[in-house]
């Protein structure tokens, strides 16, 4: 069964980020197909409009290239490209969220500290 | 039929009038070929009667239907590229419905210029459906199956659904989104579907109707208009300060906690969220209630 979407932003971009995920682990590696808009509609029971969408924005970051006729491709040095992407932004989607939540817990910058130090090193969860 | 040559369906100021009661007020509406429409509304908002309109089923009181330009009402070629599927009652006259599944296939055949008679057999198969089974025989899931047999294999260029999950099971209504789907993908024509069941249908719908007291509220890209709306969620003052100069259409308060419901039409990037608030997307069945739910009409406050 694949993962059903969640509702914490729009579809198109979970579409992209779900594909950008398949491109970090590598089951799309560089010069290998994606599934096209109708596979993903039919698999994820979404509009194909919305899969197009979701796509488009890949092709515009340059991490998908169109072969006329045939389909979608991963362009070289996409993995690359999308950690850095997603680095930068890593600070404001997740260590300000945690920081947050820390402070409303009474967890103190030197505590939390610590706890990411643990967590990095041991992979704890 | 060449997908680019499907028409368009529009309706200019369209009125009806039951009596002296007016349900529809001047609705103007285009259906461009091969999108998706989710029509929603509240009971009695007049969406069965809308799609009845569109398809000539019913006459105007005031304005106009047009399919490819040419008004549909007693237009035989108009009319050969519409199917309306509706609910299929189980009494016919006074007594019960005692026509079977099959007479019904072979009269959607007669009427349906694009009937295609291997597919309703497919789909006929992958329901579990016994031709030979009485109407008024059939359970409301049995039913809604009929329908969306007759609306699928009709391969009408404009396909108009009225709640066609309505008597579905779980399982089922995820089977009919993908048969859709899977229609869609090959033959490109445009579906409308109205359904009370919004959450599940949303990521199916490329554009949404949202049809309240007989008037389009809202007529647009779901993504879209979804993405205007942002609750906001925090304490009073705090939510109050990142809320000030926006549309805020609901509030609600719990202790001093507070949660506003705003309209943003350039996206939640206008507003100025603090740390101390938490701003969270609405979901499509969150922007009807929000917009829908009148009080005093069966929603909001007693």
């Amino acid at each position: 069964m694949l993962q059903p979407f969640n509702e914490q932003s729009a579809l198109y971009l979970q579409v992209a980020q779900m594909l950008e995920d398949g491109i970090l682990r590598g089951i799309y590696p560089a010069e290998e197909q994606v599934p096209s808009t109708n596979e993903l509609a039919r698999a994820y029971k979404i509009n194909p409009a919305t899969a197009a969408k979701g796509i488009n924005l890949l092709v515009d970051q340059g991490v998908l290239y169109k072969r006329r006729g045939i389909g979608m491709f991963v362009a070289p040095g996409a993995a690359a490209a999308i950690a850095a992407r997603r680095k930068a932004a890593f600070y404001q989607d997740y260590v300000i969220a945690l920081a947050k939540e820390a402070a409303s817990l009474g967890i103190g910058a030197e505590e939390l500290a610590q706890m990411v130090r643990r967590a990095a090193e041991h992979k704890e969860d | 039929m060449n997908p680019n040559n499907y028409p368009e369906l529009r309706a200019q100021g369209l009125r009806l009038r039951y009596g002296k009661q007016e349900v529809l007020h001047g609705i103007d509406l285009t259906l461009r070929p091969g999108c998706i429409y989710g029509l929603v509304g509240r009971n009695g908002a007049g969406k069965t009667t809308l799609l009845s309109c569109l398809t000539g089923q019913l006459a105007v009181s005031e304005g106009i239907v047009t399919c490819g330009g040419a008004p549909v009402w007693e237009n035989a070629a108009a009319l050969a590229n519409l199917c309306f599927s509706r609910e299929i009652g189980t009494t016919l006259g006074n007594g019960p419905n005692n026509l079977k599944v099959r007479d019904y296939l072979e009269a959607a055949a007669l009427f349906l210029p694009h009937w295609d008679k291997a597919y309703a057999a497919r789909l006929v198969e992958r329901f579990g459906l016994d031709e030979r089974k009485k109407i008024c025989k059939l359970s409301k899931g049995m039913l809604s199956m009929v329908t969306i047999v007759i609306a699928l294999a009709s391969r009408a260029p404009i396909t108009l659904l009225d709640e066609p999950v309505a008597g579905l099971d779980v399982v089922a209504r995820e089977d009919f989104y993908k048969l859709l789907l899977e229609d869609y993908a090959e033959t490109g024509r445009t579906f409308v579907i109205s359904t009370h069941i919004i959450e599940e249908a949303a990521s199916v719908f490329e554009e949404v109707i949202l049809l309240d007291e007989g008037n389009i509220l809202e007529m647009g890209e779901t993504d879209e208009l979804v993405g205007q709306f942002a609750a906001v969620t925090g304490a009073e003052e705090a939510v109050d300060a990142v809320c000030a100069g926006h549309t805020v259409l609901t509030c609600e308060r719990l202790g001093r906690q507070k949660q506003c419901v705003v309209r943003l039409p350039g996206g939640p990037g206008a507003l100025r969220a603090g740390g101390e608030v938490d701003v969270e997307p609405l979901t499509l069945q969150k922007v009807f209630v929000t917009l829908c739910g009148h009080e005093g009409k069966g929603g909001g406050a007693v």
